[in-house]
């Protein structure tokens, strides 16, 4: 049978075998062994960021950790500084009592004290007075003529008429 | 531009004038057969033929084909014994080339068929290597002696329609064994609904370089084309040639490949009829 174009089964087959031996070489020489290389590659830095990724997760869970320490510890300044305050307000308000109490003691004192000196400058006044009243009246008595009642009632006699006049 | 840039630029703009000379001067040996014969070789391989040991003539382009083959081959081997033992974590150039190439077809494998792709990665990396290697390979103008006792020039592998039909018969094989593993026989059904792919990536291949073959024939085969438009024609067609086929025959073969591969849910049979027994009534 004649097949146009040329084409020829024997040469057909022939170009099989000769493509089947290329590819079957190249495969082996080249194609498998460049690809297990990339493979082997692939793997080697897939290992490095598996480890990576690790040392990643490693880390994100300490970094947890040390956030929820750290929020506890906040927590337990906050606590302390809480009960802190409360303790101070609590010495405020002691320190203030015991403070009015104090002021409280001081002031009865002086006012104690100023009451008994008060009686004191009366007492010296009444006695300074009633000295002075002794001294003058001593006094007119040493320097005065004639009989004190009599003076006495002159004086009185000179008021009353004054008084009459006016 | 310095003095030694000068004289270099010098000596080069020299040797291209006297190589224009010589090539115009120069006696032509004539030709051995008119244009339309070329072409109608450069398709049919019917008088060009050249004798392999063991097997007797065959079209040039399994020479080509064995030749590609052995020098790929050993540049594996070069690069299997004294370049991938000494892969580094931090590759250099030579093995950032060689991992960009493995990992273009795996990658290509990967995302267009996300089951079962290990073999269908190792097949594009064979066939894209095949496709662009091979079609590089013409512009190497590597001759041989064909049966007649004439010099001629080994074209790219896949410009031989005997090399195109077998890659674009064994991918769509490929295609179809994604198939039977997704699915299993279930699966042969939806591959045989694509047998026209059996024939568009045979011919798609044979076309796209043959359609490089003639033009660079044609250019080639008079004296006067024979400046300055190769540069374009031959080398810029050839590489742009080489990229386009070999990632449009994976791409192709790496899509099919998935769609077919991808396993479908059958309803089980009692649930089946139950569904279908309200639209009976109806």
């Amino acid at each position: 049978m004649n097949i146009p174009l040329n084409i020829d089964w024997r040469q057909i087959l022939l170009h099989l075998f000769n493509f089947a031996i290329l590819a079957g070489g190249l495969y082996i020489l080249l194609y498998r062994p460049v690809k297990n290389f990339m493979k082997q590659r692939e793997d080697y830095y897939q290992g490095l960021r598996d480890d990576a990724e690790q040392v990643k997760e490693q880390a994100e869970q300490l970094k947890t950790q040390y956030e929820t320490q750290l929020s506890q510890a906040d927590e337990a300044i906050d606590r302390k500084k809480a009960e802190a305050e409360q303790e101070l307000e609590q010495l405020r308000e002691r320190e203030l009592a015991d403070a009015q109490r104090r002021a409280g003691v001081i002031l009865e004192k002086a006012r104690e004290n100023a009451e008994r000196e008060h009686q004191e400058m009366l007492s010296k006044a009444t006695r300074e007075l009633t000295q002075l009243a002794v001294t003058t009246a001593e006094k007119m008595v040493l320097n005065a003529k004639g009989d004190p009642y009599e003076q006495f009632l002159d004086l009185a006699e000179k008021e009353d008429a004054h008084e009459q006049s006016e | 531009m310095n003095k030694k840039n000068r004289l270099l630029l010098f000596l080069w703009l020299c040797a291209v004038a006297l190589l224009l000379v010589g090539s115009i001067l120069a006696p032509s040996g004539g030709h051995e057969e008119t244009i339309r014969e070329a072409m109608r070789d450069a398709v049919l391989h019917e008088s060009n033929k050249i004798n392999l040991p063991g097997i007797g003539p065959v079209n040039p382009g399994l020479i080509s084909a064995v030749t590609v083959t052995a020098v790929l081959l050993a540049a594996a081997l070069l690069i299997r014994i004294f370049v991938i033992p000494r892969f580094r974590y931090v590759p250099g150039k030579l093995q950032l080339l060689l991992e960009q190439g493995v990992s273009l077809f795996d990658n290509l494998a990967k995302t267009n068929s996300p089951w079962r792709n290990g073999f269908l990665g190792a097949y594009l990396f064979g066939a894209g290597c095949y496709i662009f290697f091979g079609t590089l390979f013409e512009l190497l103008g590597v001759q041989a002696i064909t049966t007649h006792g004439t010099s001629f020039t080994l074209p790219a592998p896949l410009s031989d329609v005997n090399a195109a039909i077998m890659l674009g018969v064994l991918s769509y094989f490929v295609i179809c064994s994604g198939a039977v593993a997704g699915n299993g026989f279930h699966g042969i059904g939806s591959a045989l609904k694509e047998i026209s792919l059996l024939i568009s990536m045979s011919f798609r291949l044979f076309g796209a370089l043959l359609s490089g073959l003639l033009v660079t024939e044609l250019v080639y085969y008079y004296v006067t084309l024979s400046f300055v438009l190769p540069v374009v024609v031959a080398v810029l067609f050839t590489l742009l040639h080489a990229l386009i086929q070999s990632y449009v025959l994976t791409m192709l073969t790496a899509l099919f490949y998935g769609e077919m591969s991808e396993p479908h849910e059958r309803k089980p049979r009692a649930k089946r009829r139950k569904s279908a027994a309200p639209v009976q009534s109806n």
